[in-house]
């Protein structure tokens, strides 16, 4: 196999009595963007919470450049080079668009490189600057977008995990987030995507696995995906021909 | 009616005293916009500082203003283990109830503890200066109240410099937004909580200074202050630190003249009712809306 950046390990994930997650496994080449996706209640923000920390899983390990992290606290996962941006985004309202940014470069290791990091934000979103005095609560729906994925490289990440970044934005608004997702790719970030907008996000994956109650129930190349006739008629909402 | 010619010195009397309960309802208000507790014990602890300051001073002879110095030092180390020994598990299971119960027994331990050390009698810190005065405009100020307003608004600034320009501050804040997605940032909750937990004690120390050299007190005269502290709180509204000191100065007002006008047994009586109508038309504050952060 190729350079692994993480690999989960036959992981089980229950909240209190519900088993969520079954045995699950999952690997993510460095330098790729994998998918995960699946119908709502799969279990991929489970998944996601449970890499970056905010659950624990009951059995199976998830390792990290070859090292458990499942052990970790969410904090410590960060450091190691993991950042979730987290379904709805969950920016800090109250806060400047600058602050927010700041929190980003939180972590000790990426305040050293604030500046530079800070930088590069503003280059891939150039509105980030000219609000940057702005409250976060008070931006448009796709400029929070952009400063939630401003704020998750603003902690230098190796890994940066999106939950549904397209979630309520306009089909337009859309296609730019898959741009800067692919353009963050290119800048060497390694991503992993849960989505609901499926077929954009099989054509730009390297790599998807799909999820159903809880297991993962088929993984290849994001374009065999695409072409799967199953994965098509499930997920996509292609009408299957009456006979 | 008493003597109208009085009202200017109520009201100066009713801003330094209430400058106090703000002090006070700035660490209330930090410590609930964070971790969601009810710190009704703040009013024992600003009266167990009261009582450092009164022994440094009848023991060792040491200036009340002198030792603040080292009482605040000692005050957010105290601030740091109350929250790592007493509240941190109440605090991540946001149990709101637990946490208030904890500040309860906290708050009736120090009471009892203070009570067997210093004896139930009153105490106040009488120093060579405590009873100089200036003379302004007919209005007698003393200096030990001026000090004690000074502080607080030094204390005020202080905390609001801190929670807007540094990046603790600024995590402080976000914590109290949203706990997970600051964990996301790799933000430490619990060094979060802590430190916040330390500079509301750290200002029940500034509080705790002015009541010793300003007012006398008892062991049990606490609970009756954090009271009055929740409702210059809510007035200022939670979450906004100049309001919080608004807050303060407003109740002090509103009791001094209170009790000015129709007597000290109204004035109490007043005050609650203002908080009540306050909590019914205005339940984010006097000073403007919605706002449940730091």
């Amino acid at each position: 196999m190729a350079n692994q950046l993480l690999e989960v390990k036959n992981i089980d994930v229950w909240y209190g009595d519900v088993q969520v997650l079954r045995e699950v496994s999952l690997q993510v080449e460095e330098g790729t963007i994998v998918a995960l996706v699946g119908a709502n209640g799969a279990g991929k923000t489970t998944l996601l919470k449970t890499i970056s920390g905010l659950l624990q899983p009951r059995k199976g390990e998830i390792l990290f450049t070859g090292k458990p992290l499942h052990n970790l606290k969410p904090q410590d996962i960060v450091d190691r080079g993991i950042i979730h941006v987290p379904e709805g985004r969950r920016l800090f309202a109250s806060l400047t668009v600058l602050e927010n940014l700041k929190l980003g470069a939180y972590i000790k290791r990426a305040r050293t490189n604030f500046d530079q990091s800070l930088k590069r934000a503003y280059d891939l979103f150039p509105v980030l600057e000219e609000r940057k005095n702005q409250k976060a609560g008070t931006l448009s729906g796709g400029e929070q977008q952009m400063l939630a994925i401003g704020r998750a490289i603003m902690a230098q990440p190796k890994l940066i995990m999106l939950d549904e970044p397209s979630l309520g934005l306009s089909p337009i608004l859309v296609k730019t987030i898959f741009e800067f997702i692919r353009t963050l790719n290119e800048q060497k970030a390694t991503i992993l995507l849960i989505e609901q907008n499926i077929n954009q996000t099989l054509k730009i994956a390297h790599q998807a696995f799909v999820l159903k109650i809880g297991k993962i129930v088929m993984s290849g190349r994001g374009d065999e995906l695409l072409a799967n006739e199953e994965i098509r008629k499930a997920y996509i909402g292609e009408r299957v021909r009456k006979q | 009616m008493p003597g109208l010619s009085f009202v200017p010195q109520v009201i100066v009397n009713g801003i330094l005293f209430g400058s106090m309960y703000g002090t006070a309802a700035i660490g209330l208000s930090l410590i609930f916009g964070t971790m969601r507790i009810v710190f009704i014990a703040q009013g024992a602890v600003i009266v167990l500082f009261a009582y450092f300051s009164f022994w440094l001073f009848d023991k060792l002879g040491i200036d009340p203003y002198l030792s603040l110095i080292p009482i605040i030092l000692v005050s957010l180390l105290i601030g740091a283990a109350f929250y790592y020994g007493l509240f941190k598990e109440a605090a991540a299971l946001k149990d709101r109830i637990g946490s208030l119960l904890i500040a309860v027994g906290l708050m009736f331990f120090l009471e009892n503890f203070m009570t067997v050390v210093w004896t139930p009698n009153p105490r106040a810190v009488v120093t060579s200066y405590g009873f100089y005065a200036f003379n302004i405009f007919g209005i007698h100020l003393t200096l030990t109240r001026l000090i004690g307003l000074l502080l607080a608004v030094l204390a005020t600034v202080g905390v609001s410099t801190f929670l807007r320009k540094t990046l603790m501050g600024t995590a402080v804040r976000a914590t109290s937004e949203d706990v997970e997605a600051s964990t996301l940032m790799g933000i430490n909750p619990d060094r979060v909580n802590a430190v916040t937990f330390a500079i509301g004690i750290g200002l029940a120390a500034i509080a705790g200074t002015t009541m010793a050299t300003t007012y006398s007190f008892d062991p049990v005269y606490g609970f009756e202050f954090a009271i009055k502290a929740l409702v210059a709180l809510t007035l200022g509204g939670i979450g906004r630190v100049y309001g919080a000191l608004l807050g303060g100065i407003l109740l002090g007002l509103i009791e001094l003249l209170g009790t000015f006008f129709v007597g000290a047994g109204w004035s109490q009586a007043i005050v609650f009712g203002v908080f009540l109508l306050t909590l019914i038309f205005r339940p984010y504050g006097l000073f403007g809306g919605p706002s449940e952060k730091v």
